[in-house]
């Protein structure tokens, strides 16, 4: 059977997550079917604004689509745990272990369609104008969060979240709308912020989450060798695989920052760390009470994302 | 049926239901549904539906397009586009095609405050029209002017049209504003002249200058200055968001209103439907236009017209006139807000792989598209100002704003050859 | 003529609450911004609820359009055509507008319903999204109503799309009669 599936995603295809992740993926299920499947790539919101990829895979305006569910604050209760900060210490074997610990719960948030892989990028950071260094510091700033977890949590510590879009952000920190930013270490040379926040708190703050997911209608078209090729492609390690990429890039936007006079890092030490991990307690509670809400067994899912975490060596 | 096919299907589907009197959006619309259904499926085709024109009503970014809007209406009725055109009479008048100028120079003073041509045009047919018609000035030059003119509204900052293109390439709209400066008074000096060459030897002279009326007419005009210098200069000096200059923009320009006792709420009122009417309109153009631009991405001819466009080997410039001159034609036939959404994604990535600058591409082809409204068939600019001044017929404006056409080409050709010309002021910003 | 007053009426009311709703976004985001700037405390979801409430106000007043045949279009055929074949043309145009409409209509509500299953909520106050597309949802069927309303006009008593003047003249005309 000769197939084209049609992948739509939001980002440049020239930057990490497109050209490291989604297009080797793309590329291996093109191989391992000996050509039969073909995958056209549409990125940059081509077909379909970001926040909508989830519903776009559901509704078959694209066979493949690449969501991040933070997008949709509400939507995703259970997933949204990986969004609560101070987790996850890396993301590669992260992207395996989430992928393990998430596949018990998908039918119950993804159910319209077909999961297949997920991946975060490298641990991001806080990024500031001025130096930041424990939650206080938060008190009375503007802040730019990944996601609506983080947003949540930068109420609690008595900060403003400010929502704007990633290519805005530099605009509204040079302008003073924030004054600080959550985000990946690749993001600070993709949207050009070295010169406007060079102030960086070194630890892995947060997971920002992606997921590739199939439209079933699609999946179940398919030849049952074509669907041996998608299964092998849409497991935890190809989570991890496609995670890889990602994580090399923000990992070396880190060291060329390092290297980088301008920039001032700042380790926290063992009990800063642990005042943070604490003051996240407020956002882990606000999710368990959510998911409780929702009929969800909070604590048994909180209790086996630790465990997976654990498993692979990555609590933080 | 191929993909190339289907496109080309869709381009005449929808000029045939254009000419038809169907709303520019809703015929966009429609055959980006109808295209997407014929390649992918109708049912995931109208389930964009569910989607994709919610996303564009409740869109952040488009935000600032009512503001932007709501404060040249806001402007009109509380008199300050009567006040410019008082003041460029009063400076200019006495020339020989004094008034003419004067309306140049409103047209570009209520630029300044107002994000549309459209509704730059029809203001100053409103004003200027009536008073060139009485000093006896023929059709063709006095509409041809006023059309003219009304371009500036997308040049000048604030720009609706400039934020769109910020909003599909992903650059900073203050920034795209500030460059707009330059380039918008060449194109005020550059009007002005052609109204002097073209028309000057026909037109009479206008009254007598005095002193006394010129000085009394500044008087008038500080509230235009006041809100341009308060919108443009919070941008440049990055105090604010250009959203927040909009907003704010209008916002000052009610109280103003109030405070000098030419606003009340009932006119207040008025002016809110009045915007939103216009935004609505401009609102419909994106949500098809976005739609349209779906089937187009689908069928993979902009994705394969970017690659032949790099592969043609015409160099750099000559890629880029390649580029101006589909945009110039296609100009003629499609609106201006809807060329930026259809056309920027497709010949962008190439302008960048060329190494051009994006702001300064950014305001070249707002000029280019500038050109479309003041050119047959399709110019919106001289339909408004049609069906203001209805015994004014289209060819006769058509025929009035001609030179003005070349004047166009000329100020294009001058930037493009002196980048610098829209370049040095956003890059004094940081 | 009695009921064409009435539809008037309706309409004006439906435009008057559209604008006003536009006012109340400019005010909100000229507050959030004051608030942000001035006191490090912007206003909570100023930046979902701006964009949601104006969503509101532009699909009311898609309605407000749909009734005054105001929509951006070209004109340029229908200025060279007799008054017969005109008509044709406008009943023809008006009716692919109606389909449209009631295409989002169907489509759209199914987007409200959506929502309110999937508990979209905006992100810092948690909001429900769906009143706001519920609301959205309802100025699209009043735009079902008005455009064929216009439609019935041209159709049937041969009116032109656009016959009104500046709002400033309705407002004269409607206070003249009331
Ligand atoms: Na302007
Ligand atoms: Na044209």
């Amino acid at each position: 059977q000769e197939v084209t599936l049609r992948l739509s995603h939001w980002v440049p295809a020239t930057i990490a997550p497109a050209a490291a992740g989604i297009e080797p993926w793309a590329r291996s299920v093109e191989e391992a079917s000996d050509g039969r499947i073909e995958i056209q790539i549409f990125p940059a919101q081509q077909i379909g604004a970001a926040p909508d990829h989830y519903d776009m895979a559901r509704d078959g305006i694209a066979d493949i689509t690449w969501v991040n569910p933070g997008y949709t604050a509400g939507r995703f209760p259970i997933f949204s745990l990986v969004e609560v900060p101070f987790h996850v210490t890396d993301s590669v074997q992260g992207a395996k272990a989430i992928h393990e610990w998430y596949a018990q719960y998908v039918e119950d948030e993804m159910s319209e369609v077909k999961f297949c892989v997920m991946h975060p990028h490298a641990p991001g950071a806080l990024h500031s104008k001025e130096p930041m260094r424990v939650p206080s510091d938060i008190e009375g700033k503007n802040i730019r969060p990944a996601h609506a977890t983080m947003a949540r949590f930068v109420s609690q510590l008595g900060g403003a979240p400010v929502q704007v879009p990633a290519p805005e952000v530099r605009e509204a920190i040079s302008r003073g709308t924030a004054d600080a930013v959550t985000f990946p270490w690749g993001a600070m040379y993709d949207f050009n912020l070295t010169n406007e926040t060079d102030h960086h708190l070194d630890m892995p703050f947060y997971l920002s989450m992606q997921v590739m997911v199939l439209n079933p209608d699609s999946y179940a078209g398919l030849s049952d060798e074509n669907k041996a090729v998608l299964d092998e492609h849409c497991s935890p390690e190809w989570s991890a695989e496609i995670a890889k990429g990602w994580a090399e890039d923000d990992m070396s936007a880190r060291e060329r920052l390092m290297e980088d006079d301008s920039q001032t890092f700042y380790q926290p030490t063992e009990e800063e760390v642990a005042l943070w991990q604490d003051s996240a307690q407020g956002v882990l509670d606000a999710w368990k009470e959510e998911v409780a809400d929702r009929g969800h067994d909070a604590d048994a899912i909180y209790d086996s994302y630790i465990e997976h975490l654990e498993r692979y060596g990555i609590r933080y | 049926m191929s993909n190339e096919v289907v496109a080309f299907a869709g381009f005449a589907a929808l000029f045939a239901l254009m000419i038809l009197r169907v709303p520019i959006g809703i015929a966009m619309g429609l055959v980006g549904i109808g295209g997407f259904g014929a390649i992918v499926g109708m049912k995931p085709a109208l389930n964009l539906l569910a989607q994709s024109p919610i996303r564009t009503v409740t869109d952040f970014n488009l935000t600032l397009i009512p503001f932007f809007i709501l404060m040249g209406v806001l402007a009109t009725n509380s008199g300050m586009s009567r006040e410019l055109f008082r003041t460029g009479r009063a400076w200019l008048g006495s020339f020989k095609g004094g008034l003419g100028l004067a309306s140049v120079g409103a047209c570009a003073g209520f630029a300044a405050i107002c994000g549309s041509s459209v509704a730059t045009a029809a203001t100053m047919t409103k004003i200027a029209y009536p008073e060139m018609k009485r000093a006896g000035y023929p059709d063709d030059a006095a509409t041809g002017i006023v059309a003219a003119g009304g371009t500036l509204g997308i040049l000048i900052p604030p720009s609706v049209v400039l934020a769109v293109y910020g909003f599909i390439t992903e650059q900073d709209v203050g920034v795209l504003f500030v460059a707009g400066v330059v380039p918008g008074l060449l194109a005020v000096l550059m009007y002005m002249a052609t109204v002097r060459i073209a028309y000057g030897a026909t037109l009479p002279a206008g009254e007598p200058f005095t002193l006394r009326e010129a000085l009394a007419s500044l008087r008038g005009v500080w509230a235009v200055i006041l809100l341009f210098a308060a919108v443009v200069l919070s941008i440049y000096l990055g105090i604010v968001t250009a959203t927040e200059a909009a907003a704010a923009g209008a916002f000052l320009t009610a109280v103003i209103g109030f405070l000098r006792g030419r606003l009340t709420l009932s006119t207040l009122m008025s002016s809110l439907v009045e915007a939103l009417r216009t935004s609505v309109a401009i609102y419909t153009i994106l949500i098809g236009a976005i739609l349209f631009g779906y089937f187009l991405a689908i069928t993979r001819v902009p994705q394969e017209l970017t690659t032949f466009l790099t592969e043609l080997g015409l160099g750099r410039y000559g890629t880029l006139l390649l580029i101006l001159l589909v945009f110039m034609i296609l100009g003629m036939f499609l609106d201006a807000m809807a060329m930026i959404i259809l056309m920027v994604p497709i010949v962008f990535p190439v302008i960048l792989e060329l190494g051009f600058d994006p702001i300064w591409f950014g305001v070249i082809i707002v000029m280019t598209v500038e050109l479309g409204l003041i050119t047959p068939p399709v110019g919106m600019n001289v339909y408004v100002i049609n069906s203001i001044a209805s015994r004014v017929s289209l060819p006769t404006i058509f025929k009035g704003v001609l030179p003005f056409v070349l004047a166009d080409v000329l100020r294009l050709i001058l930037l493009i050859a002196f980048p610098a010309l829209v370049l040095f002021l956003p890059g004094s910003m940081e | 003529m009695q009921s064409h007053s009435l539809a008037d009426r309706v309409i004006r009311w439906v435009e008057r609450i559209a604008g006003a709703t536009l006012g109340l976004v400019t005010v909100l985001i000229v507050i959030s911004s004051l608030g942000r700037y001035g006191f490090a405390k912007p206003v909570p979801d100023a930046f979902d609820l701006s964009r949601l409430i104006l969503g509101v106000a532009i699909m009311w007043g898609f309605a407000s359009l749909g009734y005054r045949g105001s929509h951006i279009k070209v004109d340029i055929l229908a200025q060279a055509v007799p008054r017969g074949v005109l008509r044709v043309m406008n009943s023809i145009a008006w009716s692919v507008l109606l389909i449209f409409t009631a295409l989002l209509v169907w489509k759209i509500f199914g987007r409200v319903v959506n929502a309110q299953a999937g508990g979209d909520a905006t992100m810092d106050l948690r909001l429900p999204h769906w009143p706001f597309f519920a609301a959205i949802w309802a100025g699209l069927v009043a735009a079902l109503f008005t455009t064929a309303w216009r439609l019935w006009l041209i159709a049937v008593r041969g009116r032109d799309l656009d016959d009104f003047e500046s709002i400033d003249d309705l407002i004269r005309e409607g206070e003249a009669r009331e």
